[in-house]
């Protein structure tokens, strides 16, 4: 036996004898700031299944881990047009729907998505949009949409979202395109808009935009609904929420199953411990988007449920996003380009 | 001069099977940490991918085109056509007065190279269809190049300092230079964007000693970017300077003094030569990972602005496209690999 056979075998056995095989457990891949600690707890107890929770701040993150990763993952927490791109590739496992009994406690409206009609591959964990957020402290003119963030006023006091698909789609729809079109024609209207833009913008951050407005780096915000449902909750008279007139981007994210994990069973405890209503709370207190859970946002308070950023109008005008696949990377390169002007 | 060579004396025995059980951890390590990922990047780089990013293993070369855009090209053929006249005219000059050194051709010619290529890029800016690929490489060489030259100008006094402070402080000092290490590097940066932001623990100090009063627009900005690069890799241009200020022989300072130098002409004549391995050391530690260096960029810089290292993680999640960034990383390893060709060529011809 040589020496690096020996080696690998003492490895092999460390490891082995590290890991427990005591407590079942679940590898669950979601959004940083979306699953809070209580609820994972809370499945322990239940169930005595224990949850490793592990982050990632974009979907093309999730995509390329998830891909890369021979089945370490039991749970994702795809958006709209992720999902459509997984399922078309068959990387997903198709729900057992008499293990969730608790999809009855959902919006039906949710069952109707393009996505995935009928929720056969994903159970919806929370909805959202793309909104401007602004001080009104230190801005005086009015905020109505796009058009009046990236006027020129207020360059250098504005944080959005590192995202370059997203900040396609806003000057898409200030332009009154179709917001899923990644045409070259498209693109060329996009690319001098966007340039200015770009400029102005003083911080990118898909994570945490929140903690530049709170901080005072920043003015204005064009962030996901829940981190503006937060500064609205924190300081009421400070923060104002507003829907772009042109339209914006709605997401969905759900829970979903990628194939070859091999904790099916569990994965379903876990979507349908997070359909409970009392638990699905829990999720809006700490992270207040747009709950698909019907039952649950009758435990809300008042407030909550008010919220202007978590649970935007009827008829406001909002798209989801269809999968673009290998133009990721020209909206990639564009958004480089762009930046590094 | 290089360990490769203390271990190549002349008597040396051929390593035995205990020194192969020795070395085994360590070529476990190169070999999984370093060969087959360098082996897979190579293989994926010439490959395809689908529209979810995965790597479809079709031989293709069009990551390497994409790289070579015509434009650049240009700007890349010009800045080498003026720096190679330029550099053999002044080469020229210099053997006529007399005064031709082995290092000066090449470094001259780098210089040069690097000054017309930035004026390139500063000239063709303006126009979005290119790809930016070259300018970006531009712009984080000239980031890690003003680090690294930072990091020695702080860090040669301060490793010269420990190295010639008495034995009982050294071990304290160079402690005070690592301790940093003890927490997580993210954590460090993230600590400079609580000192750096508006309001934050610089301002304020600053404000309440009477200084300056005011933002200073530090966080986000590339300032910022720049104060943690030097922050992160200033421990690694010490420690290296100071192995070798460490090793340096009093005795032949003296000398050079006792024979009429005055302190600058010993240093420069004495010091500096033999501490040289270590500064050499020193900018290789820092220069070649700062280049790479995202996350630094991304948490301080607010990601306005991308270096070559956030392009290329970009293309393994934001572009879905690992096969081009592999592509890229070969590029960057093979510019890091002739540049370091280039130089062990010129040490082992000056010695």
């Amino acid at each position: 036996m040589s020496i690096f056979k020996k080696l690998v075998a003492a490895a092999v056995g460390a490891v082995a004898f590290v890991s427990p095989a005591m407590a079942e457990e679940l590898n669950l891949f979601a959004w940083s700031e979306y699953v809070p600690q209580t609820v994972l707890e809370g499945f322990q107890k239940e169930t005595g299944i224990k949850v490793n929770y592990e982050t990632y701040a974009s979907n093309e993150e999730m995509l390329a881990k998830l891909l890369a990763g021979g089945g370490k993952y039991d749970l994702i927490q795809p958006s709209e047009y992720t999902i459509e791109a997984l399922i078309a590739d068959a990387k997903l496992e198709k729900l057992d729907h008499t293990k969730l009994p608790n999809l009855k406690n959902l919006d039906p409206a949710f069952a109707k998505m393009a996505h995935d009609p009928g929720n056969k591959y994903s159970c919806p964990w929370m909805s959202g949009t793309v909104g401007i957020v602004y001080n009104s402290e230190a801005v005086k003119t009015p905020i109505k949409g796009f058009k009046d963030v990236f006027n020129g006023s207020h360059a250098g006091k504005i944080v959005a979202l590192d995202d370059g698909r997203e900040i396609v789609s806003w000057v898409l729809g200030t332009q009154g395109r179709d917001i899923n079109d990644m045409s070259d024609a498209n693109l060329a209207t996009v690319k001098p808009i966007m340039a200015g833009w770009l400029k102005q913008i003083k911080l990118f951050d898909s994570d945490s935009p929140k903690t530049a407005l709170l901080a005072g780096d920043v003015d204005i915000g064009v962030v996901w609904s829940g981190e503006g449902a937060i500064l609205l909750a924190k300081e009421p008279n400070k923060f104002k929420w507003v829907l772009p007139v042109e339209g914006t981007h709605r997401f969905i994210d759900s829970l979903a199953i990628p194939k070859g994990s091999t904790r099916v069973e569990a994965a379903h405890k876990f979507m349908n411990y997070i359909l409970k209503p009392e638990v699905s709370k829990l999720i809006s207190d700490e992270f207040p988007y747009t709950n698909p859970n019907v039952e649950a946002r009758k435990l809300l308070d008042e407030a909550a449920r008010t919220n202007a950023a978590s649970y935007p109008p009827e008829g406001a005008k909002l798209g989801l996003f269809n999968d673009i696949g290998k133009r990721s990377s020209v909206i990639d390169e564009l958004y480089t380009n762009l930046k590094s002007q | 001069m290089t360990p490769l060579a203390d271990t190549a004396e002349p008597g040396g025995q051929r390593p035995g099977l205990w020194a192969w059980a020795l070395l085994a951890p360590l070529l476990l390590w190169l070999f999984l940490l370093v060969i087959v990922p360098t082996a897979i990047m190579v293989a994926f780089s010439f490959c395809k991918r689908d529209a979810l990013g995965q790597v479809v293993f079709e031989f293709t070369t069009e990551n390497y085109a994409r790289i070579a855009d015509v434009q650049q090209a240009k700007g890349l053929l010009i800045s080498a056509a003026v720096g190679l006249s330029a550099a053999a005219g002044v080469w020229g000059v210099r053997r006529r007065v007399g005064l031709s050194g082995s290092t000066w051709p090449m470094l001259t010619l780098l210089g040069l190279f690097w000054v017309t290529l930035n004026i390139c890029v500063l000239l063709s800016g303006g126009e979005v269809d290119a790809a930016r690929w070259l300018k970006i490489t531009v712009v984080s060489i000239n980031y890690a190049a003003a680090a690294t030259a930072v990091c020695v100008a702080l860090g040669y006094p301060v490793a010269y300092f420990i190295g010639r402070s008495p034995e009982r402080w050294r071990n304290l000092l160079l402690m005070a230079v690592m301790v940093p290490f003890w927490t997580s590097f993210l954590v460090r940066t993230y600590a400079w964007v609580t000192i750096l932001r508006r309001n934050g623990v610089l301002e304020s100090l600053l404000s309440w000693t009477h200084l300056h009063d005011g933002p200073l627009d530090l966080y986000p900005s590339q300032t910022g970017v720049m104060i943690g690069l030097i922050y992160t890799y200033l421990p690694f241009m010490i420690l290296p300077i100071y192995a070798s200020v460490e090793r340096l022989d009093n005795a032949l300072v003296e000398a050079a003094l006792d024979l009429g130098a005055s302190p600058m002409r010993a240093f420069r004549g004495v010091v500096l030569p033999l501490t040289k391995p270590g500064i050499i050391a020193g900018v290789v530690l820092v220069f070649v990972p700062a280049v790479g260096m995202f996350a630094v960029n991304d948490i301080l810089g607010g990601r306005q602005e991308m270096l070559i290292g956030n392009v290329i993680e970009r293309q393994f999640t934001a572009a879905r496209d690992k096969p081009f960034g592999s592509a890229m990383g070969m590029v960057l390893l093979m510019l890091f690999i002739a540049t370091y060709a280039l130089s062990m060529r010129r040490r082992s011809a000056a010695s």
